[in-house]
């Protein structure tokens, strides 16, 4: 049995960016440490529980879930349904939609790979929207409409826009009032386009063991299970909290939080994807 | 490698057994009806009305299969403790939905595979009250059963003893009554939502009713607390009709037929079902012979089986001369309120369903609405908890990071509302086929004005809940939660496709059983009237077997059948005092 082995980070994030030297133009992409204002630099571990690693627990997991975790660790699956241009493109899309830069080149998910897998695979969710064509296609479709509209505000592609400009330029879909694209739209339900990559992009990231260490979450619990149920209080494999407060780089727009089209969610506006609750 | 109890844990693989939890197994090999051997009865889809039918009928002594879409799950090898990992439990096969208001299916409702959606319920089992059963008599929308409560409450109490149910010994709410096991302990989520219900005086039932064993149970050990309920419990803790009644019914001499699709029900030349039509594992399309056929396959595929079995003399739909087939499809409400605090709640351990109140369930004079909502607990995984913030918030980028750092201090309550039947809600058949060149199921939905009223009504009042108990914000994702309807029952041929058993009005020898009997669906989680329903399906079927299977069989009109008490699995038998007789 293989056990990943985590650096520990300790010390001040200040400390930290003050000791790597951050090149100025990263540091546009970068958040800041919200005590110093400096830039905190990418490392193995973001979040409010350094030290903690689910992976390190992985003696304790059954085989079945040990196997398909570490899998979706160490056998990423290679770029198959995007094109080389596509898949360009659809990195800096995801690049901004879950934006990592915050993360080492060693920690960074990639979530790129999950997401072709799953188009090339066609895996689907069991039901597709009717104003909707299938994901494949609609994620296709949506590519071709964020360069329209990255040409139509900047004049040049998506991929050569500054993040601030990426980030206004996915906000327009976000916020449903494309300036281009109009006849893509025609084809599919923009919002319902917006919940489908988001949704994608989130079902990759999250499912890491790395996210799952950047939130604090337990991952895998079986056999196990937990003991400590009541006040939100740590196993004793968990570690407790350790906030620090940080601002998003100052070229981010995504950190504000606006309504989907600036409407409350409603039950039109059922995701795809959608995990059960009741 | 094998740790008992605190350590990895894996069992041998062999062909001769499959496990159901890390102790509980099946032996293989199973009974095989030879390939043109008729059985008394085919059951198609194994689910959690199918599982119950296929242990009560075989144990009655009927030579019955089952066949089920899905695989034949190995728990210890098939299923994960992981979100994303347990897709595979859900019925992924493309359906369209649409309408104004359209649903989601998929994980949200409905699952394939041995055991059906009853192996990633949640698990709370709540009685439906006894208003539910005349809802149009008292309220002039909606529908009256045929039957009444106290038809059904004997087989809550069987169903209550066989799952079993951790609960209260007093649950204040519909018919009073007390559960067999103790209540569970509380996760964060379920002490917030009674800290906040009792600072505004709301009543509130702590640790279930919950289909989750609170003590170790026969070969099943008792919950570890994990979470994973939705991803399919590993543990063998929750129940489900893959670990309480299909292991009884192979013992029993049933067949089930995993990895086989049911095509069509197919008619004879006497207007009575002959038996099935589906396609084997290998893609070979094979005739099951029965004497009696028992559609099992939940509000969606029951209606898309029953449609696309059309035929000479029924061309609008097999058993639809009511034109009513895929109509009346239900869904609940079931926004998720979230509430972000200040201190560490942790939502991920504990079963997601552990406390609820029913305080709002009934028609209340002083609301614009008919009809109510319950307020649950629900304890979203982060995956399904990002995409609720992508709903309620908008987030996306560093803000979904920021917000997902914060999982921890946030929690989850769940509405639960009842949506009326409505006629123009239904399932249809679509133009697209799926893998097997089937026509697929669309589905069409739209909230009518008493179930945006009540969806508004559940959100301010869980809203309240939360901020009384010390929510700093408060947001919601506006959804759905189970999936009913579709084939309802009635005592009207005309505007129901079934009588109160199950049986069609039109084919005496061609039953459905599902949750797409339910004529209206009250603001509680319907898996165990469905396990109950089918449970008093089998007592009909067992006491007319005779008549049933025989070259004439009768419509049966009258309500009422035996109850068999001697038919739960051994494990359960005698075991388990409900409370409050």
């Amino acid at each position: 049995m293989k056990v990943q082995k985590h650096k520990r980070h300790t010390g001040s994030m200040a400390s930290q960016a003050q000791q790597n030297k951050i090149p100025s133009a990263a540091t546009q992409r970068l958040p800041i440490d919200a005590r110093t204002g400096e830039p905190l630099a990418p490392r193995a571990q973001p979040g409010y529980y350094p030290g903690y690693s689910t992976l390190r627990q992985q003696a304790f997991w059954d085989e079945a879930t040990r196997q398909m975790v570490l899998a979706r660790v160490e056998q990423v699956p290679p770029i198959r349904f995007f094109t080389s241009k596509e898949a360009q493109l659809m990195q800096a899309v995801c690049d901004r939609l879950l934006p990592q830069d915050d993360r080492d080149e060693a920690h960074k998910i990639p979530i790129l790979n999950y997401i072709d897998d799953r188009l090339y695979n066609r895996r689907i969710d069991g039901y597709r929207f009717e104003d909707m064509p299938p994901d494949h296609e609609a994620h296709r479709l949506g590519l071709q409409a964020i360069d329209l509209i990255a040409k139509h505000l900047y004049n040049k592609p998506f991929i050569k826009l500054s993040p601030h400009d990426q980030d206004a330029v996915l906000q327009t879909i976000h916020d449903e009032q494309p300036p281009a694209a109009q006849e893509i739209w025609q084809r599919m339900s923009i919002h319902r386009f917006w919940m489908l990559l988001v949704q994608d992009v989130v079902d990759a990231y999250y499912a890491h063991p790395y996210a799952w260490d950047e939130i604090g979450y337990g991952g895998p619990a079986y056999p196990r299970g937990y003991m400590r149920l009541e006040g939100g209080k740590p196993e004793p494999w968990e570690v407790d909290e350790q906030r620090y407060e940080w601002k998003a780089p100052p070229s981010a727009l995504s950190d504000v939080y606006r309504l989907i089209g600036g409407v409350t969610h409603d039950h039109k506006r059922q995701t795809p994807g959608q995990e059960r609750t009741h | 490698m094998k740790f008992p109890l605190f350590g990895a844990f894996t069992e041998p693989k062999t062909e001769k057994h499959h496990m159901l939890g890390p102790i509980q197994k099946i032996d293989f090999p199973m009974r095989r009806f030879e390939p043109d051997e008729e059985v008394d009865i085919c059951i198609v889809g194994i689910g959690s009305a199918g599982g119950v039918l296929v242990q009560r009928l075989a144990r009655a002594g009927f030579r019955v299969m089952g066949i089920e879409a899905g695989p034949f799950w190995d728990t210890e090898r098939d299923w994960v403790s992981d979100e994303a990992g347990s897709s595979k439990l859900y019925w992924n096969d493309l359906r369209i939905t649409g309408g104004e208001d359209p649903i989601t299916l998929g994980a949200n409702n409905s699952g394939r595979g041995v055991g059906g959606g009853s192996v990633h319920w949640a698990a709370f089992t709540p009685r439906f009250h006894p208003s539910d059963f005349h809802v149009l008599s008292s309220d002039g929308l909606g529908a009256d059963w045929p039957i009444s409560y106290e038809d059904l409450k004997p087989y809550y109490e069987l169903l209550e003893k066989e799952m079993p149910v951790a609960g209260p010994a007093y649950f204040p709410w519909g018919d009073p009554h007390g559960y067999p096991y103790a209540p569970h302990p509380l996760g964060g989520v379920g002490d917030i939502l009674v800290e906040g219900c009792s600072k505004l005086d709301i009543p509130v039932v702590p640790g279930g009713p919950v289909a989750i064993l609170e003590g170790s149970h026969g070969d099943r050990p008792h919950c570890i607390y994990r979470g994973f309920c939705i991803q399919g419990c590993k543990v063998g803790a929750k129940q489900s009709t893959l670990i309480t009644h299909v292991p009884d019914a192979i013992r029993q001499g049933a067949e089930i037929r995993a990895d086989s699709m049911v095509a069509r029900v197919n008619l004879g030349k006497d207007g009575l079902v002959t038996g099935v039509t589906y396609v084997d594992p290998k893609g070979h399309e094979r005739e099951q012979k029965a004497k009696l056929v028992i559609v099992c396959g939940y509000a969606i595929e029951t209606p898309r089986l029953l449609l696309n079995s059309a035929c000479p003399g029924f061309e609008n739909g097999l058993a639809n001369s009511s034109g009513t087939v895929g109509k009346y499809l239900m869904v609940q409400i079931g926004n998720v309120v979230l509430g972000r605090f200040e201190q560490l709640v942790r939502m991920y351990k504990a079963p997601p369903a552990h406390a609820l109140t029913e305080e709002f369930y009934e028609t209340d004079p002083k609301n614009d609405f008919i009809r109510g909502f319950a307020i649950q607990t629900v304890g979203p995984l982060p995956i399904a908890f990002a995409k609720q913030m992508m709903a309620a918030k908008g987030a996306w980028g560093w803000g979904m990071r920021r917000v997902m750092m914060d999982y921890n201090h946030w929690a989850a309550l769940g509405v639960l509302g009842e949506i009326l039947p409505w006629e123009d809600n239904r399932v249809e058949l679509a133009e697209e086929k799926d893998r097997y060149g089937l026509p697929v199921a669309k589905v069409t939905f739209r909230l009518h004005d008493n179930d945006k009223k009540i969806a508004a009504a559940g959100v301010k009042k869980t809203t309240e809940i939360m901020q009384a108990a010390g929510a700093q914000e408060v947001v919601q994702e506006a959804r759905y939660a189970h999936l009913v309807g579709g084939a309802r029952m009635g005592s009207d041929p005309r505007t129901s496709v079934t009588n109160s058993f199950g049986q069609t009005h039109d084919i005496a020898n061609l039953f459905v059983c599902d949750g797409s009997l339910l004529p209206t669906q009250g603001s509680a989680n319907p898996g165990l009237t469905i396990q109950a329903l089918a449970a008093r399906t089998a007592d009909f079927i067992i006491a007319n077997g005779a008549d049933l299977l025989s070259k004439h069989p009768s419509i049966i009109s009258f309500s009422s059948t035996p109850v068999r008490q001697d038919l739960s699995p051994p494990e359960a038998a005698d075991k388990g005092v409900p409370r409050m007789k």
